[in-house]
């Protein structure tokens, strides 16, 4: 038997048991803040005054005194006086008023929840002895906040993979239909997209803001592929599958251009509405909210009717048992959301609200008539308190409780194990038996034994001692690579 | 103020009608504000004091009586317009589309309806509920097309939920509902399903909204002075105002479209005052955004007035803590802490015969230990005796009085574990007042309360009356319960060690001196004459068997085969090396060992007789000393395991291997023959599943067969060694553990299952990425070849902790489900009873079973579930022959 144990503590060594936390958090700050400024690059408002972001800075954590002095204290003291051991966010914004831009201005936005041993806490990079000379325990992982005195740790959620298409067979009213589920995912939004096969083989095509199913020969056509054999083409050349295709191209064959088909919609979505509006809303939806994982521009249109076609193919390949239901327990369906990302979806919200406010305030400003300046607009308690509180509570954007928690500090290795915690969303009073039960997959990822017992046995997970995470590849890097081996790009034919 | 007795008979629901409610109104609410600036309530607001009083010092308005006396009264809101009753629009539904638009009739011909009219005097005769044929008329008349009475044509009636009624195109107001309603010939409405002596159709659509008193929604008020109101007043608030804006609208002659938004408002602000949960109506929030508790909601769910105030209540007089074991204490008694004993109290009557004692207790006061809590008078005053200034009391006590004094030793309280799944979940035990702070009892009564010792805590009632005493004492004392009503043998009995110690003491060649026997029974508090000794090679000893018949009463009789029992198919009976056969003649036992069978509880024979021939009492003492002696005797002998008595010698191992390997193999085969399409297949099963089941059987068989392997060398080494294994002792005698516990440990853990079937789930083809896909081998699917002595590979550990799992998952599940199960049978078989003639009937006294359990039998007096035991019977008589003939 070889030992293991050196492979083991140098493993330790080089990726503390909360890394991820960090790493994640560490991305939030660096790339992603910049992200959720530049999908909003800019505030217009109804008073000719608009107001252009650039580069967001969060600097290292500090607090504010009384007397205005700002120090950069170090976590204990934090705890010690019940502060809130937070990093102060800045962004540049220029305003232009009448297309005349203005001097770009560094205004202080709010304060960003800053991560022990993250790259803006004030103990980043310190050695041992440093630590012990700051007050701090030097074997503390870090990767929690700490709010108002008390320590908060953000609970790792365990998702179903978003933009991924799962297949499953359902009974409703007694009867069997199969379904492929994907939930597309775009920023924050997400979308849950379903292709349905019913019994008689119809399929129809549901997505969010659209009441019921769309026929899905209706929705191709609406995409732009208005021939029969272009609905074929995206889906599949074997002739059982084509026959049910052809059996729901009969269904409408009145439905003949990608207009006839938008009118379908339009009255779908905005009955009782103006023909205008119904149309304008019928392409809204079309664009906003089908598969925005895709895109939501009019020319993404075409590569939505082929990811369609992918769908109605896997579910008539179900359908005639050539494949079986995808397994929604098996890990490489599950996707874990770090404080990153939960930090991400509650600034998105809590700028968003910033951006809603300054807008607010600069229209205030022209209305009674004064110069309209950023710094004023700008109330950084807007964005502060927002996140504040969300952390200090737990109840986190979207109506999700018990997010964060108080760091349970029974001991280290309680400690630990807390920041090692993957929460499954699924509710604790329904049985859930498949969920709940240890999957294969979750071997080397997920430990076999850590769970509680009662209620939540099963979906309060704890990751494995060696357990690493891989967070994904930027995609655009990823296809220029991918046309040059000699993938066709999906265009528009005639 | 003298309390007449009376005798609820029965309970008749009605409807409230508009002129009852104006009667039983103290008052007409017109105003929505409840105090005027001097913070007084106003007369005609909500807070009319003719409604009651919840202020202290305050009298009612109506009735003269302060806070307490008051129960409060109702007052009135007269509605501008009527409004639907959200309780009843589903009922009004169905009659509106039963009756005709026009006349109101019933539509149905005159003779249908006398049918219908004698269906149901007929079913009421015989108390039956005659719903489903009220259900099946009025299906029949919504078919109806036509009216039979004056030929109007029938329009479609729409029930737009919750509260709207669509007549075609037309919506119909809750005016033109009540209309139609008023118009039903009380002939017709009785045959619809109205006790006319209480509702009227119409009645279900208001015109006056009761108003309930005040005491049923106090408004409380804040530190700072403030006062907040109840969520029903607030509610109320909100239905006046609009109520009086709809009546102001009305009089100044508002355009039609203003009186029907104001007028839906209204059936808006009444809907969610009587449920705030309608669905499709917008809950009515309170300011903070927090949804209103209304009417329904104060009485639905688990927080309910039901569930929490009716069906459950607080006590006083009870006390709760964590319970530690005593085996020094009789089966029925409870260890108390002196601090609880000090808190709780049993009221006395002082006479003249007691007055003495109770003095003493009374100067004692409330901090000395046999004391007393407070004094209570004959017109009820009570007096604390929580100060020093006991003197004074002492001396105006007198007979008459009533004295609360401490809980003392050999008082009887009632001692409950939950859940309380059963009757013995709650009995009477004798207190025993002892030191430190945790309730104490005897481990025999462990497995009725299913109590262990890992944090669990029990609560204690102290008895209040002389009936409920007397019941107690005679109903639910401990060993009144050793019999289970579920299986008719006894649930209260001895566990673990006490098994095991009588087993090693009554074991063939356990010998014990004359001084070693004495202080046996002198630390079991036996206090029997020791019997003459065993004679052998001059020595002189005794026998277990003849310290333990020592305990039994002088004339049993009987004989069975215990635990350890091996089943062989010829039974050797008396001269059984084992001792598996039991023989008690005349009190005596003369072959066999005491084990599991002997006074195990759910097992005990022995101890069941005696419950059953020589009564509870005996069967108390019985199983006290047995308890002891076996205890002492276990602590005399020595007894202790460890990780050794798993240890197999190498022979055994290699045994255990080759099962493993040639299971294993013929997994393989069956696979292969799966795979060649020449396995056989069971009836009723696809291919698949006859190769699942058949593989889990070799495998479950290997595993059995190296268990046996085990077992016989663990037994064969004790004989060697001279030294019998410990764990081995546990497992046959029934103390702990079974032999499959042996064999996990020792030889193999076998097949780990979830869900009853090997493991499945996984990767594509193949559990782990370890195997390969397709391999449907032993290991593949979560068959563990090691045992836990041996310890698992990490492909094992994980199908085990796979295995594990699944246990875990399904307790945590099955109890909240268990818990709803329970709930539902006991409201369904809460008020049967078996009456004086055997019969078990409901309260209307409507039979239910014409004996108890179709045979009449008390299963607690049945020899496990059978009435009559026949050979029980014949060898008793056998038994009773052969003791003659010896004699």
């Amino acid at each position: 038997m070889i030992d293991t144990k050196p492979v083991m503590r140098a493993f330790l060594k080089k990726r503390e048991l909360v890394r991820q936390h960090i790493d994640s958090f560490n991305d939030f700050v660096e790339n992603r803040l910049q992200q959720i400024v530049d999908e909003t690059k800019e505030i217009e408002t109804d008073v000719g005054v608009t107001v252009r972001f650039g580069k967001i800075e969060v600097e290292k954590a500090e607090v504010i005194e009384a007397d205005g002095a700002r120090n950069r204290i170090k976590p204990f003291e934090a705890r010690l006086r019940n502060l809130s051991y937070f990093s102060p966010i800045y962004l540049e914004m220029t305003p232009i008023k009448d297309d005349q831009e203005g001097e770009t201005e560094r205004v202080k936005i709010g304060m960003l929840p800053t991560m022990i041993k993250s790259k803006i806490c004030n103990l980043y990079g310190l050695t041992r002895e440093e630590l012990i000379e700051a007050g701090e325990d030097p074997l503390d992982p870090g990767g929690y906040f700490i709010v108002n005195g008390s320590e908060r740790a953000l609970v790792t959620i365990e998702d179903l993979a978003p933009n991924k298409i799962m297949l499953e067979r359902t009974e409703k009213y007694n009867r069997i239909t199969e379904v492929a589920k994907v939930f597309s995912k775009r920023g924050g939004f997400r979308a849950l997209v379903t292709v349905e096969r019913d019994k008689e083989g119809m399929i129809g095509v549901s997505f969010p803001s659209v009441p019921g199913n769309i026929p899905f020969v209706i929705l191709m056509r609406a995409l732009g592929v208005e021939t029969d054999q272009g609905i074929v083409n995206t889906i599949s050349d074997d002739p059982e599958i084509i026959q049910t295709i052809l059996e729901n191209l009969e269904e409408f064959l009145e439905v003949k251009s990608s207009a006839d088909a938008m009118e379908i919609i339009g009255k779908k979505v905005a009955a009782g509405q103006t023909r205008d509006y119904r149309l304008k809303r019928a392409e809204q939806v079309i664009d906003r909210y089908l598969l925005p994982h895709i895109g939501v521009e009019p020319e993404d249109r075409i590569r939505k009717a082929y990811y369609l076609g992918r769908m109605v193919l896997r579910v008539l390949e179900l359908a005639l048992g050539r494949r079986e239901p995808d397994d929604k327990d098996h890990y490489a369906n599950k996707r874990l959301r770090l404080a990153g990302d939960l930090m991400e979806d509650l600034f998105r919200v809590a700028f968003y609200n910033l951006t809603r406010d300054i807008k607010y305030q600069l229209e205030r400003a022209v209305v009674r008539g004064k110069e309209p300046s950023v710094q004023t607009a700008v109330r950084a308690d807007v964005l502060t308190e927002r996140i504040r509180h969300a952390l200090a509570t737990g109840n986190w954007v979207g109506g999700r409780a018990g997010v964060s928690q108080l760091l349970d500090r029974t001991n280290y290795i309680s400690v630990l194990s807390h920041l090692r915690r993957a929460v499954s969303p699924l509710s604790r009073s329904q049985p859930h038996f498949e969920a709940r039960d240890l999957h294969p997959t979750q071997w080397g990822k997920i430990c076999p034994s850590e769970t509680p017992e009662g209620p939540n046995c099963g979906l309060v997970k704890n990751l494995a001692l060696a357990c690493e995470f891989s967070t994904g590849y930027d995609e655009t890097l990823l296809l220029p690579k991918l046309y040059e081996l000699g993938v066709k790009k999906i265009q528009k034919t005639g | 103020m003298r309390i007449i007795p009376k005798r609820i008979e029965k309970v008749k629901f009605g409807l409230l009608s508009p002129d009852y409610i104006r009667k039983i109104a103290e008052s007409k609410i017109i105003t929505a504000d409840t105090y005027d600036e001097d913070g007084y309530p106003i007369e005609g607001g909500l807070m009319d004091p003719k409604l009651g009083v919840v202020d202290p010092g305050l009298k009612c308005k109506t009735c003269g009586g302060r806070v307490g006396e008051c129960p409060g009264h109702f007052g009135r809101i007269e509605l501008s317009r009527p409004v639907i009753h959200v309780g009843y629009a589903k009922a009004i539904n169905k009659i509106l589309r039963a009756i005709c638009r026009k006349c109101g009739r019933l539509l149905l011909p005159p003779d249908k309806i006398e049918e219908y009219r004698k269906n149901i005097r007929k079913y009421r005769k015989v108390g039956r509920n005659e719903d489903p044929i009220v259900e099946d008329l009025l299906k029949n008349a919504k078919m109806t097309k036509r009216c039979y009475y004056c030929d109007e044509e029938q329009e479609e009636i729409k029930f737009d939920k919750p509260t709207t009624f669509i007549e075609g195109k037309n919506r119909l107001s809750p005016t033109d509902v009540r209309e139609r309603l008023e118009r039903i010939t009380d002939e017709d409405a009785e045959v619809m399903g109205f006790d006319l002596e209480v509702a009227r159709p119409e009645w279900m659509v208001l015109t006056v909204l009761p108003v309930p008193p005040v005491t049923v929604r106090p408004s409380i008020t804040l530190e700072s002075g403030e006062r907040s109101e109840d969520d029903l007043t607030h509610k109320l608030v909100d239905i006046l105002r609009i109520n009086q804006r709809l009546m102001e609208n009305i009089e100044a002659g508002a355009p039609q479209l203003i009186i029907e938004d104001l007028w839906e408002l209204l059936q808006y602000h009444i809907t969610t005052y009587f449920n705030n949960e309608v669905a499709g109506v917008p809950p009515a929030r309170h300011r903070s955004g927090r949804p209103l508790k209304t009417l329904t909601q104060r009485l639905k769910g688990k927080e309910g007035r039901f569930r929490s105030n009716l069906s459950g209540k607080r006590v006083n007089f009870s006390a709760r803590t964590v319970i530690s074991p005593d085996p020094n204490i009789s089966i029925n008694e409870v260890g108390v802490p002196e601090l609880v004993a000090r808190e709780l109290t049993i009221p006395v009557r002082v006479t003249p015969q007691n007055i003495e004692y109770v003095k003493k207790l009374v100067k004692n006061g409330s901090r000395i230990y046999p004391g007393a809590n407070y004094v209570e008078r004959p017109d009820g005053s009570r007096v604390s005796l929580n100060i020093k200034r006991t003197e004074e009391i002492i001396e105006k006590i007198e007979p008459g009085w009533i004295v609360h004094r401490h809980l003392q030793d050999g008082d009887i309280v009632l001692f409950n574990r939950q859940p309380s799944l059963h009757r013995m979940s709650i009995m009477a035990h004798e207190v025993r007042v002892m030191p430190y702070k945790t309730f104490r009892l005897n481990l025999c009564v462990c497995p009725p309360y299913n109590a262990d010792f890992d944090g669990d805590e029990m609560n204690l009632h102290a008895i209040q009356g002389e009936e409920a005493r007397a019941e107690a004492r005679v109903l639910m004392r401990v060993q009144e319960q050793i019999l289970s009503p579920r299986f008719g043998g006894p649930i209260i009995g001895g566990i673990h060690d006490y098994i095991s110690g009588a087993y090693l003491m009554t074991r063939p060649g356990v010998r014990f001196t004359r001084e070693e026997a004495h202080q046996l029974l002198y630390a079991a508090g036996i206090t029997e004459e020791l019997p003459d000794p065993i004679v052998e090679n001059g020595a002189e000893f005794y026998t277990g068997l003849q310290l333990f018949s020592l305990l039994l009463p002088k004339d049993i009789n009987l004989t069975y085969r215990a635990k350890i029992c091996k089943k062989h198919e010829v039974c050797k009976k008396e001269d059984c090396p084992y001792g598996a056969y039991v023989v008690i003649r005349n009190g005596e036992i003369l072959s066999g060992v005491l084990d599991e069978k002997s006074f195990g509880a759910f097992a005990g024979e022995l101890l069941d007789r005696i419950v059953k021939d020589y009564g509870t009492d005996a069967a108390r003492e019985f199983l006290d000393k047995a308890t002891k002696l076996a205890i002492n005797g276990i602590t005399k002998i020595g007894f202790s395991t460890g990780i050794d008595d798993e240890d197999l010698t190498t022979e055994a191992r290699e045994r255990i291997e080759e099962i493993l390997d040639n299971a294993e193999k013929k997994v393989e085969e069956l696979i292969e023959a799966y795979n060649e399409g020449i396995l056989e297949q069971l009836p009723g099963r696809t291919l698949e599943e006859t190769l699942e089941m058949r593989i889990m059987q070799t495998l479950s068989e290997a595993r059995d067969k190296t268990g046996n392997i085990a077992n016989e060398y663990l037994e064969k080494s004790s004989e060697e060694l001279g030294r019998e294994n410990s764990a081995r002792i546990m497992a046959i005698s029934g103390a702990r553990g079974s032999l499959l516990n042996l064999t996990q440990m020792a030889a193999c853990i076998g097949q780990q299952a979830v869900r009853g079937e090997r493991i499945m789930r996984g990767y594509v083809g193949r559990t782990l990425p370890h195997f390969k896909r397709g391999d449907k081998g032993a290991r593949a699917k979560g068959f563990v070849r090691s045992s836990y002595k041996k310890g698992l590979d990490p492909l094992e550990y994980f199908f085990h902790s796979m295995g594990g799992r699944e246990g875990l998952v399904d307790t945590a599940v099955r109890t909240s489900q268990s818990g709803y199960m329970q709930r539902r049978l006991i409201n369904a078989l809460q008020d049967l009873k078996v009456e004086y003639d055997n019969t078990v009937r409901d309260t209307r006294g409507i039979i239910v079973e014409f004996a108890h359990g179709e045979d009449g039998a008390d299963p607690s007096r049945t020899d496990w579930g059978k009435v009559v035991n026949v050979s029980k019977i014949i060898h008793s008589i056998v038994d009773q022959r052969e003791s003659e003939n010896v004699s």
